[in-house]
């Protein structure tokens, strides 16, 4: 307080909020501070379970298994202290694992869906289920997660999969008017094998530019606005600097998994129409019998609703559940309003299912 | 409360208007890009100019290459190829060991399983062994 009052002549507020502003754009925020052990380790991929914070009898039986899109950072899950989906649930008294995929090295670019649902992903849960000494599990998928998990739970659902939490998943890629994604990268416009011989991975750089491009004015210009503007207000200083330490972290997408997600889905739609193989295995999302609760962003510019409805219809759960939120693609599970609407929600649904 | 600077600020604050007309001009600003950006002349630019990119630099790029591969050999040092073999082999390896691991966990998992059953009693106690054993030399002897 005694520094708030000192704060009354303008060249020193000015001077103070460009400290501020130097602070956050050239350092990173401490994020995911949540207490965690490294269980499991393949290649860059590894698996972390985090403390529980109740006693073992207060605790859900069933482990939750959080799998984060291959080209950012999971770490948006438990992004700062106080304001972390990870704490939130640890809370709840859930048994959270988390799987990094961690970065792909050229060494990896050849890496397919395949390789992460059949190999990464059944190794990793194997190890959760020996290590939490039960048979089922529940798995959340976010993002291009949520296109991993929905490939596994139709594969190998049966191999203790008893609950299926989709988060903004881009599954439906039939109505390509509403696709920026698809048209920029329509087979006129680009050549994705030229782009893979040339990079081998695609570069986070450029998936980050294609993601911000969509809104341009809004994230090259709007971002910065809304932080000057809030400058003085240490609480909105932090939150925009632990999103931007996120957002500014980007890793490369193994390239066998770009061109699938270029031509087998965005161009194909070929998970939808059921025409999807995945080593030599079709990949049916009728066989997807879990308890299902898709998430859907209602402002979501990235993965827009029609994407991820679709798949509504297409399972076999008898236990399903779609819920709006408001928000974009990220600011349901991150921003100032996920702990009020999303995360409870979440946690709603999956606790009488986690017994 | 009175010494509060921000409370004072916000009384008196002579941008507000400019910043009412910044925002406004922004989310039309924000809304003709989402248009642009949108449309099939953006992503076929888009791509041209991606294309024209990795067209010119590739000769480039594959003469830096070949040059660091003669150094690299004339160094005696690991190329990029050589290491992302070695990287490749590691995985394998790795894999190998989790299959291990999967093994031991397993039979772990079954010790532990054995340990807690209850034992059964002297009298009782099955012999499914010594009837297989015994049954299958049956079988043997019968083919024979």
């Amino acid at each position: 307080m005694a520094e708030d009052t000192v704060i009354t002549d303008p060249v020193t507020a000015a001077e103070d909020r460009l400290k501020t502003l130097t602070k956050v754009m050239t350092t990173k925020a401490p994020i995911a501070q949540t207490p965690k052990e490294l269980v499991w380790t393949l290649n860059k991929s590894k698996l972390y379970r985090y403390i529980p914070v109740l006693p073992k009898e207060k605790r859900h039986p069933i482990p939750v298994l959080l799998v984060f899109a291959l080209m950012n950072r999971p770490y948006i899950l438990d992004l700062r202290r106080g304001h972390s989906f990870v704490e939130y649930m640890l809370n709840k008294g859930y048994d959270l694992y988390l799987l990094d995929w961690g970065a792909p090295g050229p060494e990896d670019k050849n890496l397919r869906f395949d390789d992460y649902t059949l190999d990464y992903m059944p190794r990793a849960i194997r190890k959760l289920k020996a290590i939490s000494g039960v048979k089922e599990f529940s798995l959340l998928g976010w993002c291009i997660g949520a296109i991993l998990t929905t490939i596994y739970a139709a594969l190998r659902g049966d191999e203790g999969l008893r609950n299926l939490i989709l988060l903004t998943a881009p599954l439906d890629f039939s109505n390509k008017q509403d696709l920026t994604f698809a048209r920029w990268t329509d087979e006129r416009y680009f050549d994705v094998d030229k782009v893979l011989a040339t990079f081998g991975n695609m570069p986070g750089e450029m998936i980050d530019y294609g993601a911000k491009a969509l809104k341009p004015v809004e994230n090259y210009v709007g971002n910065y606005v809304k932080l000057w503007d809030n400058i003085d207000d240490p609480r909105m200083v932090e939150a925009w600097h632990a999103m931007n330490t996120w957002v500014t972290d980007n890793v490369p997408l193994a390239g066998g998994v770009f061109r699938q997600l270029i031509v087998d889905l965005y161009r194909d739609d070929k998970l939808m129409r059921g025409e999807l193989v995945i080593r030599g295995e079709r990949v049916e999302i009728s066989r997807i019998h879990a308890n299902l609760l898709t998430v859907i962003a209602e402002s979501d510019h990235i993965t827009p609703s029609c994407q991820s409805e679709p798949i509504m219809s297409k399972v076999s759960s008898a236990d399903k559940e779609l819920f709006r939120v408001k928000g974009g693609h990220i600011g349901i599970m991150a921003g100032s309003g996920a702990s009020k609407h999303t995360w409870p929600h979440i946690d709603g649904w999956l606790a009488p299912r986690s017994r | 409360m009175a010494e509060d600077p921000t409370h004072d600020s916000k009384r008196v604050d002579p941008m507000e208007p400019w910043r009412g007309m910044r925002d406004i001009y922004m989310d039309a600003w924000g809304k003709t890009m989402v248009d642009m950006v949108n449309s099939e002349a953006y992503a076929q630019a888009t791509g041209a100019m991606l294309d024209t990119y990795m067209t010119v630099s590739a000769p480039f790029r594959e003469a830096v290459e070949k040059a660091m591969l003669k150094t690299l050999e004339q160094l005696a040092m690991p190329s990029k190829a050589d290491v992302v073999s070695i990287a490749e082999r590691m995985t394998n390896i790795e894999m190998r060991l989790d299959d291990l691991d999967a093994k031991l966990d397993n039979i772990q998992r079954l010790i532990v399983h054995a340990g807690t059953a209850p034992r059964p009693q002297a009298g009782n106690a099955p012999q499914p062994s010594k009837e297989k054993t015994t049954k299958a030399k049956q079988a043997k002897k019968g083919k024979r």
